[in-house]
């Protein structure tokens, strides 16, 4: 499962970071996407693309195509 | 105490942690803004003295971390370790201190003297949020001062601090973090292993940095060393993976952010109940499914409206004062002097004609700036850019290309300089390229005569139909670009989404001024210099009697056949495109100038005396703040009547046919940008080489589209 399987509202923790995304997978790593760590998908933008995710405290948009190179485990809350 | 060398002070930290709120609270107008040399990214710097001591504060780009991956990273680092400054300044949010103490953490790595601006630390106490600042210092080994830049409280604190350390550097080399026992291990083993190998490196480097950018296998500095990957002694590399696996970088940022996350724990203690805070209460509605959309659409509505009809009324009142009261003066005393005609001339029709073809973009510069800055200070943008991703994703755009390009259809030249707000370098410029195709308010007048003349039952569809003509070629100029000068890595779209903020008002006004004063100085310049070129062109050989016979005439003449397949081959048509390069509204004038030249003017019987001009001055501006506060406050005016060319469309109605117009206009709107959009784009991105393909690209394709209108008209039988 990876993270733009999750619907608004849901979390799960990082698994891994898909190596096939090349320098977008340490630009993640920066801003706080690393393995271990708890992710939540806050909203969808109203064209269905990019997503809002809050991370480490702080909310992060990325693309759907990028999210979906980082894995994730769904933690009901 | 003078005469000593000024500290080198750099101010490092992630965006939106208000660094440069700080450090134009602190340096206000005595910063010097510049690019950094041959990239785009902006470079602030002051001079100035605190107790006696002179610094200089050296603004680096905000980033998130020292990896190699974007051009603020690189910046950031390449200074840091090449220019290696006496002392940092790392600006950290307290609201969001986890993240930030990421890139203190790499910071420290270099051995430089740091202190931690702890900044927009009355937002985290009002949250709630305690944080144990000495405990912080004694971890970090740096002083910490809590700060607020935009109330402006600890900043002379943090300076007196500055000044303080400074006075006993080597005292101050910030402590040494211990990134675990297998790291610590191979790093001193890999120390070893390059003092007795390689010992000028480390003399080279700050020895930290550079073993743990040798551990990551970090390309840059790889490069820059002139070492190879297999420069680690493999043993010490084995045991390594064996215990963590290959990714090394993963390692590392995990280990930095390990360390991050422990100290955050340790000194920040947060109220156990969280408030649903503004920015979130404010986002379900601004990125709302249904109202996020048209909340963009006002927005942007507002933007423009607030950026062009607020200082339309000052440009006009400018442009007034220019070629009315200054030129009259001008001409009195060149007259007292005894001036010759061709000087006169010279100087109204060139020099001030000149510079006040400069004057006029100055206030619509200025609104801009500061809307846009509004827009960035207070969160929105980040917003914008996510309503609209997907839409302009599609094409191949950022969603942060929108705003420039929308503000393009007002005028490209603030559209091209609030590219800007892109982060990227290759958005920042693909966006630029296509501004030019956005159809801006100096094309219209050229629309307008045409129209009038030729589609006088749908003047407004035809426009219509222009304005999309450039938005699809737009389109399709984005698709070609993109698979040809902007191939490879795909650009990513990982944005922060930051905190709504309430921006300072001066540091609002401090930006807004930088922006404007580049404007005139960067590009005044070259817009300037076309000026008194053209008027050269249009008044040389001396005493022309015929437009015809001048250098501007004989140039048209000279290219017209060019445009004998489009449909406008003559050397009249030819000339108002070449003098619509200053501005495209000019190919008007040129065209009346050109085919209706007006009787002699009859010497205005009552030159207006010194006191009456003056006292116009103030009148009309006091006009023009009412008419800018009527525009916006939607109050009824009084339209001023149309001047009558009827001379000028006679002949314009013997010169075209209604298709031989439309490709005219369709090629008006294409064909290359005026030169003070070449001109921003030279300013923005301190090279010719994109002013110079924006000039290339559109021209062959307006070429292209007018042939394919006229021959493709001519073929269904449209008449020619």
């Amino acid at each position: 499962m990876n993270l733009s399987n999750l619907k608004p509202g849901q979390q799960g923790t990082i698994l891994k970071l898909d190596s096939s995304i090349g320098p977008i997978r340490r630009r993640l790593m920066d801003m706080g996407v690393i393995p271990g760590e708890l992710i939540k998908v806050e909203k969808i933008a109203p064209m269905g693309d990019p997503i809002e995710v809050s991370v480490k405290g702080y909310n992060l948009s990325l693309r759907k195509g990028e999210a979906k190179g980082i894995e994730v485990q769904e933690v009901v809350a | 105490m003078t005469q000593q060398k000024p500290l080198i002070v750099a101010v490092a930290g992630n965006p939106n942690a208000g660094k440069s709120t700080l450090i134009n609270a602190i340096a206000g107008s005595r910063l010097h803004v510049g690019n950094w040399p041959g990239v785009t990214v902006e470079k602030k710097e002051a001079l100035f003295e605190v107790e006696g001591r002179a610094i200089r504060l050296v603004d680096l780009p905000g980033c998130y971390s020292l990896s190699p991956y974007s051009q603020e990273e690189i910046i950031t680092r390449d200074y840091l370790v090449n220019q290696q400054p006496d002392l940092i300044v790392n600006v950290v949010d307290a609201t969001n201190l986890e993240r930030n103490l990421y890139l203190t953490i790499q910071l420290l790595e270099l051995g430089i003297p740091m202190i931690m601006a702890l900044n927009i630390y009355d937002e985290a106490v009002a949250k709630g949020y305690q944080i144990k600042t000495n405990q912080m210092e004694e971890v970090l080994g740096i002083a910490v001062v809590p700060t607020s830049a935009t109330r402006k409280t600890g900043l002379d604190d943090l300076m007196k601090r500055v000044v303080s350390v400074a006075a006993n550097l080597p005292a101050h080399r910030p402590r040494i973090l211990n990134y675990g026992e297998d790291i610590e291990t191979v790093l001193s083993g890999l120390k070893s292993h390059l003092a007795e190998q390689h010992a000028p490196l480390l003399e080279q480097y700050p020895h930290r940095w550079l073993l743990l950018k040798l551990l990551e296998g970090d390309a840059l500095v790889l490069k820059a060393a002139n070492v190879s990957a297999d420069l680690l002694p493999l043993h010490l590399l084995e045991h390594l993976q064996r215990a963590h696996g290959d990714d090394i970088e993963g390692l590392m940022a995990d280990q930095r952010y390990g360390l991050a996350s422990g100290l955050s724990r340790e000194v920040l203690h947060k109220p156990e109940k969280r408030s649903i805070e503004l920015t979130e209460r404010i986002d379900r509605v601004v990125l709302n499914r249904f109202l996020g959309i048209p909340i963009f659409a006002v927005a942007m509505w507002l933007l423009f409206k607030l950026t062009f009809d607020l200082s339309s009324p000052f440009s006009d009142w400018l442009d007034a004062m220019t070629n009315g009261p200054f030129k009259r003066w001008v001409t009195a005393i060149l007259g007292g002097i005894g001036a010759p005609d061709w000087t006169v001339s010279l100087v109204n029709d060139g020099v001030i004609a000149g510079v006040g073809s400069v004057l006029v973009f100055v206030p619509v510069i200025f609104a801009m700036m500061f809307f846009i800055t509004f827009l960035e200070g207070s969160g929105y943008m980040a917003r914008a850019a996510f309503v609209m991703d997907r839409a302009m994703h599609s094409i191949g755009l950022h969603g942060k290309s929108f705003i420039p390009m929308l503000l393009g259809f007002g005028c490209n030249v603030p559209g091209i300089y609030a590219t800007r707000t892109l982060e990227n370098p290759k958005d920042k410029v693909l966006t630029a390229l296509l501004i030019p195709l956005m159809s801006c308010g100096a094309r219209l007048p050229v629309y307008v005569l045409f129209v009038g003349i030729f589609f006088p039952n749908n003047p407004g569809t035809v426009i219509w139909v222009l304005y999309i003509l450039g938005m699809l070629l737009a389109v399709l100029m984005g698709y070609i670009f993109k698979k040809t000068l902007f191939r490879g890595e795909a650009p990513m779209f990982i944005m922060e989404l930051p905190p709504y903020r309430m921006p300072s008002f001066t540091s609002l006004c401090l930006h807004t001024w930088e922006k404007g004063k580049h404007f005139l100085i960067k590009a005044g310049t070259y817009i300037f210099a076309v000026s008194v070129l053209v008027w050269f062109m249009l008044n040389l050989p001396w005493g022309v009697e015929h437009k015809r016979d001048s250098y501007l005439g004989r140039a048209g003449a000279t290219i017209a056949p060019i445009f004998q397949p489009v449909g406008f081959g003559t050397w009249e048509a030819a000339s108002a495109l070449i003098t619509g390069v200053i501005a495209k509204e000019i190919v008007v004038g040129t065209m009346g100038e050109i085919y209706a030249p007006a009787a002699e003017e009859t010497a205005t019987d009552q030159q207006p005396t010194l006191g009456e001009d003056l006292k116009e001055i103030v009148v009309s501006f006091g006009g023009a703040i009412k008419t800018a506060v009527s525009t916006v406050l939607y109050l009824p005016q009084q339209e001023e009547p149309e001047e009558e060319q009827s001379a000028l469309k006679t002949a314009l109605q013997g010169q075209f046919t209604p298709l031989t117009s439309f490709a005219f206009m369709a090629f008006v709107l294409l064909y290359m940008p005026c030169v003070v959009v070449g001109a921003a784009m030279r300013a923005e991105f301190g090279t010719w080489k994109w002013a110079g393909l924006a000039f290339a690209y559109s021209t062959v394709l307006a070429w292209l589209v007018a042939l394919l209108v006229y021959q493709g008209g001519r073929f269904l039988g449209l008449g020619g």
